[in-house]
């Protein structure tokens, strides 16, 4: 019998929990896909284009494979707003046994019919199985830049574990948070960053923060207003926001800001989950943003703060646009090295032509993609 | 399948695989080949695609589960477009 994918239903729960158990003996223990069929985050809700819907590759009544797509709509100037999917969370048997070698390949080239305005968002760098396996299928990729500031130094030096890789390394950045010389350094360098642009404070330009407890119609005209300044971003109306940032989630603080009253950008911060890379650190994210670029600086500003006085360690954020870039950078971030990869499939490429030249001016952040409950 | 075809695609496999292709068989397979991975069966089905001009259809990849396999299937394919 052939390996068939199909829809994931609670029939199939106990086999993909078999799955898990498998994958997970042979390999990492994370690699685990969802126990239950309908999706915990966005499933699908009537008339609603924001959802996710899983597939399992079925082989004998085995699961051998599973994925997830997460259906939305994009803005593209010209072409209006667009139905397209990201290929997330694709896990295979042949990760764990080169038997079922064929069934990553029999995941992807599924999910390309289902819909071929396909993307991939993260994927841990270039050299991973999945970015390679879409670059083969004639898939666009772009590197999105990453940016980090240290708000504690000290904390950074002796927490900072991607850093301390070597017993020399260990030293030196102990004897720099120690001796309050780290602290020297870092704050330095942020304030030279600075010192390159005029930086005015929120109050004397008339902006003015408010925490809000969820996204409602203000933030329509806002979405309105600034899709067509983008080359592409994800829907971000009142509707969807409410949907990816619902009230009852505490966990992200949502800010709304204006200028002389009126409403000119919103920013979404919080803490991410606990990594080890980061040790006992509290990093902070600037998840999710929205502004006209020539706001992006005041909405990056009021998030900054916003996280700064929650008292985390280190601010994290990937922007994709170079305007969301520059502000960051007159905040006091820098850019780091970047695994955050977006990949579109040859048909969305079409539609986002061309690709290589307008990556710089799409809106993506670290709330794209499957990045929300991954992250926080 | 014809020792053409045979030959044809065990240097694809090679070349893919980075195997000699002496060493590799009919019976070469996932299993046997260290490098044939995900990755590498998804470039084994895009080289045949475009060595043959074939478009190989879900249940044509799963059945390509070992060298001679994938010559048997490129010869199936070749002869049902004619």
């Amino acid at each position: 019998m052939a390996i068939t994918i199909q829809p994931y239903r609670p029939e199939h729960e106990p086999a993909v929990e078999e799955f898990n158990r498998r994958l997970q003996a042979a390999s990492d223990p994370n690699l685990v896909f969802y126990k239950t069929s309908a999706p915990q985050w966005l499933p699908k809700l009537a008339d609603c284009p924001l959802y996710n819907e899983y597939f399992v590759a079925v082989d004998a009544g085995i699961v051998r494979g599973a994925y997830a797509l997460k259906h939305e709509r994009v803005f593209v100037p010209g072409e209006g707003e667009i139905a397209v999917a990201c290929y997330h969370h694709p896990l295979s048997e042949g990760i764990v046994n080169r038997t079922y070698a064929a069934v990553g390949a029999l995941m992807v080239r599924d999910a390309l019919l289902r819909q071929p305005l396909l993307y991939a968002l993260g994927m841990g760098g270039y050299d991973h199985p999945l970015p390679k396996m879409l670059k083969a299928l004639g898939s666009s990729l772009a590197l999105l830049p990453f940016f980090f500031k240290i708000v504690h130094p000290s904390r950074f030096l002796k927490e900072m574990q991607a850093l301390r890789t070597s017993a020399l390394r260990r030293i030196l950045m102990d004897m720099g948070a120690a001796t309050g010389l780290g602290w020297l350094v870092f704050r330095g360098a942020q304030n030279a960053k600075r010192a390159r642009w005029p930086r005015p404070l929120l109050r004397s330009t008339g902006v003015d923060v408010s925490r809000v407890p969820e996204f409602s119609d203000w933030a329509d005209p806002l979405w309105l207003r600034g899709r067509e300044q983008y080359r592409m971003a994800a829907v971000r109306d009142s509707a969807t926001l409410r949907r990816l940032y619902p009230a009852a989630d505490r966990h992200f603080t949502r800010l709304r800001i204006q200028r002389n009253e009126t409403d000119i950008g919103w920013a979404v911060v919080g803490e991410r989950r606990k990594d080890s890379k980061y040790g006992s650190m509290r990093v902070g994210s600037i998840v999710d943003c929205w502004a006209s670029p020539e706001d992006a600086m005041a909405v990056i500003e009021a998030a900054t703060r916003e996280l700064e006085a929650q008292e985390v360690d280190l601010i994290v954020s990937n922007q994709s646009h170079l305007a969301w870039g520059h502000a960051l950078e007159r905040c006091g971030f820098f850019k780091g090295p970047s695994n955050f990869i977006f990949a579109v499939s040859k048909k969305y490429a079409e539609a986002l032509h061309p690709f290589a030249e307008n990556s710089r001016a799409f809106h993506i952040t670290r709330a794209d993609g499957d990045g929300l409950p991954r992250n926080f | 399948m014809t020792a053409s075809t045979l030959q044809q695609v065990r240097s694809i496999a090679s070349d893919i695989f980075g195997v000699p292709a002496d060493k590799i068989g009919a019976e070469s397979s996932p299993e046997t080949i260290e490098n044939w991975d995900s990755m590498q069966h998804l470039n084994l089905v895009l080289a045949i695609e475009e060595k043959f001009g074939v478009q190989l259809e879900p249940e044509d990849i799963e059945q390509m589960k070992n060298i001679g396999a994938v010559a048997a299937l490129v010869e199936r394919l070749k002869s049902a477009a004619r």
